[in-house]
């Protein structure tokens, strides 16, 4: 990654940065939920973010779009500081996101939920409420929702109200997409529609930043993964090396089973000496 | 409201829309037309259908702040009785004008409203509605203390000559009517949503755009002008203001189980909320002189219990009792 600080944003050449994670840390009363996280986000790209339960993956996803605000550094995008943003300013800048626990307005119809993105998001001024509705009908049919627009929101499936999510959240046009989990709880095949439907996100230019406990789900559509542990960032780079880095293993597994991964390949190789030399013994 | 309970109520029975079940309002509507010729059918029960019709309207400004929004307001009589001291004061210096009355009340509650709501709105739930009760109790007492206002002893409203008293009839139907209306057009309009998204949720409505605060204000701003227009034209009725008559304690309280009777967060439900209660309670009141206001506290409890959604979404409700005792079901569970 660069790092040329370029405040202002503006990159005129080459890979764009979209925002900027400089040195960010949160903390919780006396827990550091996350320190000193510093990464950069290409435009146009998709950043998978993962990490053990607890690692910080969640409240990163807040800080970024705004709800908390960090205890040190800050997040940029296109030369703002997001925390000097009001939370209900950070979709006009072009960030949406979706939550974990997901926030349906329980009275209103799925077709409602997203209307009221629509018409509040970052092209909401523009659209009329008629226009705000026929907006909500196409994300509607994008994320696979039209044979539900009318019932109520509380009504859904949990499949189903995350992709409500994802349509809520497309619904505020927005150049940067936070995904917080959303395929957690889908079957194979909808894990297949999600990528699908993310992947076609992507091409429409959107940059998408992933959390995701779904291991294979996550490095077919990343670009590039940052890995969290105990809030710090312990690796970052493409899918393949990310995964094979012995930090990454350990910090999932944890050091005993790095370790006993160690013992038990000594003992395999003494095994192994060992079969070498008794066959002889064996045979006489 | 919880999120899960008001889902297993909405299952079976779908949602009215926005502006709530569309055969009530229409009735609603009906109704409204026919109180029109009340001066000419009914003279006699003039003085009964204009307080009626106040509470209407009183009962619609409740419905925005808490039914649309969420923000249950136990202080909305300050406005009430805001109105009924504009026109009064008007009428000291001598302007007699009902167009005038209307206009500095609503413009004088919106900016009430606005400036009080700042600290106040911050507030959520029980802190807010204990917040707009202390706000409520303390203007009552800077108005009863304060010369301008008259004091304890009140002021004197300057009204047309008995011939012409149907002025403030029709006054307080426009009043009512204009509440309907803001209502009804306010509810399916961009702004609606956002009230309805914030009652629903705040910060998943911040996460959309939608700023809490400015719409919370906006919110109360209506409700506090829709207020004000129906006390202004009750102190031209009434001919007579003093603090204990322009924050009675039932102009606070009457709407809201008014309301609630009738369906908060519909466009049908507060009419038809305040058409029923006023009708009962003018029976009771004739019957039995003090027991009636026993009549309320029952009136709420069992709305609250059996109705939690109110009339109006009785009226379009499919599969009859037993979708009824289903979502009793679903409200306890």
């Amino acid at each position: 990654m660069s790092a040329q600080p370029a405040p202002g944003g503006a990159g005129v050449a080459a890979p764009e940065v979209a925002l900027r994670i400089t040195d960010v840390g949160m903390r919780f009363g006396g827990l550091w939920a996350l320190s000193e996280v510093s990464f950069d986000v290409e435009r146009g790209s998709v950043l998978g973010l993962i990490g053990p339960n607890g690692s910080g993956k969640t409240t990163l996803m807040n800080v970024i779009s705004g709800v908390y605000k960090p205890t040190t550094g800050a997040v940029t995008y296109a030369g703002k500081r997001i925390a000097d943003v009001p939370t209900h300013d950070v979709c006009h800048l072009g960030i949406a996101r979706t939550f974990q626990v997901v926030k349906p307005f329980a009275s209103l119809s799925v077709r409602e939920n997203v209307a009221v993105g629509a018409m509040y998001g970052r092209n909401g001024g523009k659209r009329s409420t008629r226009a705000s509705f026929e907006r909500a009908q196409e994300l509607l049919e994008i994320v696979g929702l039209a044979r539900v627009a009318e019932r109520p929101a509380s009504d859904l499936t949990i499949p189903d109200r995350k992709r409500l999510e994802v349509a809520k959240a497309l619904a505020l046009d927005p150049d940067v997409l936070l995904l917080d989990e959303v395929m957690a709880g889908l079957n194979a095949t909808e894990v297949d529609e999600a990528l699908e439907l993310l992947r076609d996100v992507n091409r429409r230019g959107v940059t998408l930043i992933v959390v995701e406990h779904l291991m294979k789900a996550i490095v077919s559509i990343s670009t590039t993964i940052v890995v969290l542990a105990e809030g710090k960032k312990i690796a970052q780079g493409a899918p393949s090396t990310v995964l094979a880095s012995p930090q990454v293993i350990e910090a999932y597994l944890g050091s005993r089973w790095v370790k006993r991964q160690e013992q038990l390949k000594t003992i395999e190789a003494q095994r192994a000496e060992a079969v070498q030399i008794q066959p002889p013994e064996a045979t006489a | 409201m919880s999120v899960a309970s008001t889902g297993a109520v909405l299952r079976k029975i779908g949602l009215g829309g926005i502006t709530g079940n569309r055969t009530a309002l229409l009735i609603s509507l009906g109704l409204m037309a026919l109180l029109l010729f009340v001066p000419l059918a009914l003279p006699g029960y003039q003085t009964l259908f204009r307080t009626t019709l106040v509470f209407v309207a009183l009962a619609y400004a409740w419905n925005m702040i808490g039914g649309y929004t969420g923000y249950v307001s136990f202080g909305n009589m300050v406005f009430f009785g805001l109105g009924t001291y504009c026109a009064a004061l008007l009428s000291a210096r001598g302007i007699d004008n009902l167009v005038a009355d209307i206009a500095l009340a609503v413009v004088v509650n919106a900016a009430f409203a606005a400036i009080i709501g700042f600290p106040v709105l911050r507030l959520k739930g029980h802190y807010f509605g204990i917040a707009t009760l202390g706000t409520a109790l303390a203007v009552t007492d800077i108005v009863g203390n304060l010369d301008v206002f008259g004091g304890t002893g009140g002021l004197a409203v300057k009204q047309v000559d008995e011939a012409h008293f149907a002025i403030y009839y029709y006054a307080a139907w426009l009043v009512a009517a204009g509440a309907i209306a803001i209502t009804f057009f306010v509810a399916r309009s961009k702004v609606g949503y956002a009230f309805v998204a914030i009652r629903e949720n705040e910060d998943a409505a911040a996460v959309l755009g939608i700023s809490a605060t400015k719409y919370k204000i906006l919110a109360w701003a209506i409700s506090a002008a829709i207020a004000g227009a129906a006390g202004a034209v009750y102190a031209r009725g009434n001919g007579f203001i003093d603090p204990s008559i322009a924050f009675a304690e039932d102009f606070n309280v009457y709407p809201i189980v008014m309301t609630l009777l009738g369906g908060t967060g519909t466009v049908a439900g507060p009419f038809v909320g305040a058409l029923i209660l006023s009708a009962v309670n003018e029976t009771l009141g004739h019957t039995f002189l003090k027991l009636h206001s026993l009549f309320f506290g029952a009136v709420i409890v069992l709305v609250v219990l059996l109705l939690p959604r109110g009339l109006v979404w009785l009226i379009g409700l499919r599969g009859g009792v037993r979708t009824w005792v289903k979502s009793l079901q679903g409200y306890k569970a």
